[in-house]
């Protein structure tokens, strides 16, 4: 009992010093970068006022250049999110702990380090590479999801039944064989619920690689707010958020069938 | 099946795993093909130890085992493969591939049969699909063929593991406390079929049970285990209360047997 | 009896089959995907890296004060949004929320953030407020929100009821069943979901400055503009770094809490 209550008290005093510790780094980060509580305070009356320059929306400039921008960040992310599936899974196989105690390392290396780079310095170093444009993107992010579905797959792959995977090698099956019997049924309808999740997040991560010459809707964003045209900026934000809506209220239901079939 | 023998010979063999652990102590052990023997004793006595050392699932640390002649590798291969192709394997746990079909939970069985490609595309001979459902035949579920593994319940579970080690045409079937997991009507079901086919197709049975009228019922040739070493070899029929008592080193109680604990 | 195989879903195999086929093919072209280009400007890539390396060391004292501003910025977004956060995910609960309007308009309003990724709203509040580092700090403030409610919320709505509606029974208030009913049973998560938006937010603060909201990115860019390559590696290796050391810390503290 009273240990417990010791315990308690540790936890409480634990938690204080977090918050006093945060609070301190919190009030320090605002000074060093000049957010001061008057800028707080003129917040709301500047955001009422930029937000009305963007009404009405400049739909015609959305059908005619946003919608093709668009269009091409969906490519983007679903070659990207192809390439990251298909690479992945060899590699999240072989990142299983529990089989291959001796290439899981490696590939946690590889999948760290990968995961590490924002999508975008990738695409910054892919640009000169292969040329401005969509293509870069593309290389950008399903490097980068290759990274990530590696981990998220590995992490699947590990907390399966192994008893099958013996039974298979008991009957005279080899490892491949057992990964094609006794692994891959069991992992693949999580593996494909975390392609559709990492499609549904590179949608996000490719519109904004246009800011880099990486094609897609980033780059228009970019554009029409610099020049203060905030009609056709308006435009790119309502379609933006309507079709990634869409897709994720699809690509979600797939999700969850995937799951529980 | 004119290749089918499945003599096991243990000389001198012993386990001790990594942490020190003794497993099996200077076996020495003759099995003829077709036999029936039911190995008892309790737990980490090394009725695991002495069954997966046959398919080489677990590796001797000295001594040898032979099948037909032929030493068991010690290491994972194309050789041991090969000699695990003959050897069934039933498990507590059934260790069925749940979101698959039965069917294919059987041709499992067949994988080591067919070349690796046709395998790995699951282009399966009709030769080996028809050695399948044979063996569903053979256990009474046929008409589960097509149905999920988990949808099916634990003694069909287990009539599918011994279905998937049919489809190997063993010579020896190693089945590792195969009714553990199970109620009594069903244990009882699981054991006549293992005797069955036993009788029917001559292949050669080892059954590890932790149940004592058991092994006095299904056993025809019984072996006990202690600590590791072999403390009985005899007939079912002459086994006596006082041999179990040496067996478990201890007087054994209503938990050892099934009937009573229902 | 042995039965026949059951027929199988072919217009839905086919039509899955298709739609992937058609989508694959469509970007494929729309991209200007071509193995051979990636092919022959292979060794452009490799005179990238011979200009790339090695990182310009002598460039590093001068990122110091961008880098500082950087974690600022990543305070900041992981501060305010993680406080703002609580009502939006509260609201958010099917089992907390006050009324069938309140959810519905919260959850689509998270649903709505969330669709924006965080250099949009970088964009937008370097508009509003003017290019900086504030812009970059509220930036991810709005993102931290959209990270944490999604999953906050569904963590408390998989919590015990038990405490809470005992809370009410003897006659506390909502905001009292909240305090002491539902948030203490959900604290460790809310906990390790900041945590996890503070790295996110780490890596997404690097590059703010590409959009002019402050922090190391703003220098990343004009030394890419100026073709430096010695020192945008070097950039790219101190945030690689970074974000890696900010990930083992993270993940230290996470499984300790677990």
């Amino acid at each position: 009992m009273s240990e417990r209550r010791l315990r308690g008290q540790q936890r409480i005093g634990g938690a204080t010093w977090a918050t006093f510790i945060i609070a301190a780094l919190f009030v320090w980060s605002m000074w060093a970068i000049g957010f001061s509580p008057e800028r707080l305070g003129k917040l709301p009356a500047q955001m009422v006022e930029v937000l009305g320059f963007f009404w009405p929306a400049d739909m015609a400039y959305g059908w005619d250049k946003v919608l093709p921008a668009i269009a091409e960040s969906i490519q983007i992310a679903w070659i990207g999110t192809i390439i990251g599936a298909i690479f992945s899974l060899p590699l999240a196989l072989l990142g299983a702990r529990t089989l291959f105690p001796k290439f899981a390392r490696v590939v946690k290396l590889i999948s760290a380090t990968t995961r590490a780079f924002p999508e975008i310095l990738l695409a910054i170093y892919f640009v000169p590479i292969v040329g401005l444009g969509a293509f870069a993107g593309a290389l950008a992010i399903g490097i980068s999801s290759i990274g990530m579905l590696t981990k998220l797959g590995s992490e699947v792959v590990d907390s399966i039944d192994f008893g099958p995977v013996e039974a298979v090698e008991a009957a005279g099956g080899s490892r491949i064989l057992a990964l094609r019997y006794a692994v891959l049924p069991q992992v693949l309808p999580e593996i494909i619920a975390h392609w559709l999740f990492r499609f549904e997040l590179n949608i996000r991560a490719s519109a904004v690689l246009g800011v880099v010459g990486a094609g897609g809707v980033g780059g228009v964003l970019l554009n029409t707010l610099r020049y203060r045209h905030f009609d056709k900026a308006a435009a790119v934000l309502v379609l933006t958020i309507l079709i990634v809506l869409a897709i994720d209220m699809v690509s979600g239901e797939i999700r969850r069938r995937i799951i529980r079939g | 099946m004119t290749e089918q023998r499945g003599r096991i010979r243990f000389s001198r063999a012993g386990v001790t795993y990594p942490n020190g652990t003794v497993g099996m102590k200077n076996l020495d052990l003759e099995i003829e093909p077709g036999e029936f023997i039911v190995i008892v004793g309790s737990s980490g006595a090394g009725k695991s130890t002495l069954l997966r050392a046959v398919n080489g699932l677990n590796p001797l640390t000295s001594g040898a085992v032979e099948i037909d002649g032929r030493a068991v590798p010690q290491r994972e291969g194309r050789q041991l493969r090969e000699l695990r192709k003959r050897i069934g394997m039933i498990f507590q746990d059934f260790r069925l591939v749940k979101r698959e079909s039965v069917l294919t939970n059987v041709l499992i069985g067949r994988l080591a049969h067919v070349p690796g490609w046709r395998a790995m595309l699951k282009l399966w001979p009709q030769r080996d699909r028809d050695l399948a459902v044979k063996a569903l035949e053979r256990v009474g579920i046929p008409e589960k063929a097509w149905v999920r593994a988990s949808s099916l319940s634990g003694g069909q579970q287990q009539r599918v593991g011994i279905a998937r080690a049919l489809a190997q045409e063993p010579a020896i079937i190693l089945a590792d406390e195969p009714v553990a997991s199970l109620d009594p009507v069903t244990t009882h079901q699981i054991m006549r079929d293992l005797v069955r086919i036993n009788r029917e197709l001559g292949i050669t049975t080892l059954v590890n049970l932790h149940f004592l009228d058991l092994a006095r019922q299904y056993g025809r040739r019984i072996i006990g285990l202690r600590d590791g070493e072999l403390v009985y070899d005899g007939s079912a029929k002459t086994v006596t209360d006082g041999d179990f008592r040496e067996i478990y080193g201890r007087d054994f109680t209503e938990d050892d047997l099934l009937e009573e604990k229902e | 009896m042995f039965p026949e195989r059951p027929a199988r879903n072919w217009p839905l195999i086919i039509a899955t089959a298709g739609f992937l086929a058609a989508m694959t093919w469509w970007s494929a072209n729309g991209i200007g995907f071509s193995l051979i280009e990636l092919l022959c400007n292979i060794t452009g890539g490799g005179r990238l890296i011979s200009e790339s390396w090695p990182p310009d060391f002598s460039f590093l004292p001068r990122l110091a004060d961008p880098f500082l501003e950087t974690l600022n910025i990543a305070v900041i977004g992981t501060v305010i949004g993680g406080i703002l956060s609580v009502p939006v995910a509260v609201l958010a609960a099917r089992n907390l929320t006050l009324g069938r309007v309140v959810w519905f308009t919260d959850r689509n309003f998270m649903n709505v953030l969330r669709t924006l990724p965080d250099l949009f709203w970088a964009m937008l509040f370097a508009t509003a407020v003017g290019f900086g580092p504030v812009a970059g700090a509220l930036a991810l403030s709005v993102f931290t929100i959209a990270v944490i409610s999604k999953l906050w919320s569904e963590s408390l709505e998989s919590i015990d009821m038990g405490l809470p509606e005992a809370v009410r029974a003897v006659g506390g208030t909502w905001l009292q069943m909240l305090r002491f009913g539902a948030v203490p049973q959900a604290m460790q998560t809310y906990v390790s979901y900041a945590l996890y938006a503070f790295e996110l937010n780490v890596r997404a603060s690097m590059v703010l400055g590409l959009v002019g909201a402050g922090g190391i990115g703003m220098i990343l860019e004009t030394q890419r503009a100026n073709f430096e390559y010695e020192r945008v590696a070097l950039i790219v290796l101190v945030v690689l770094v970074a974000v890696l050391i900010i990930e083992e810390i993270s993940e230290a503290i996470r499984s300790r809490l677990a």
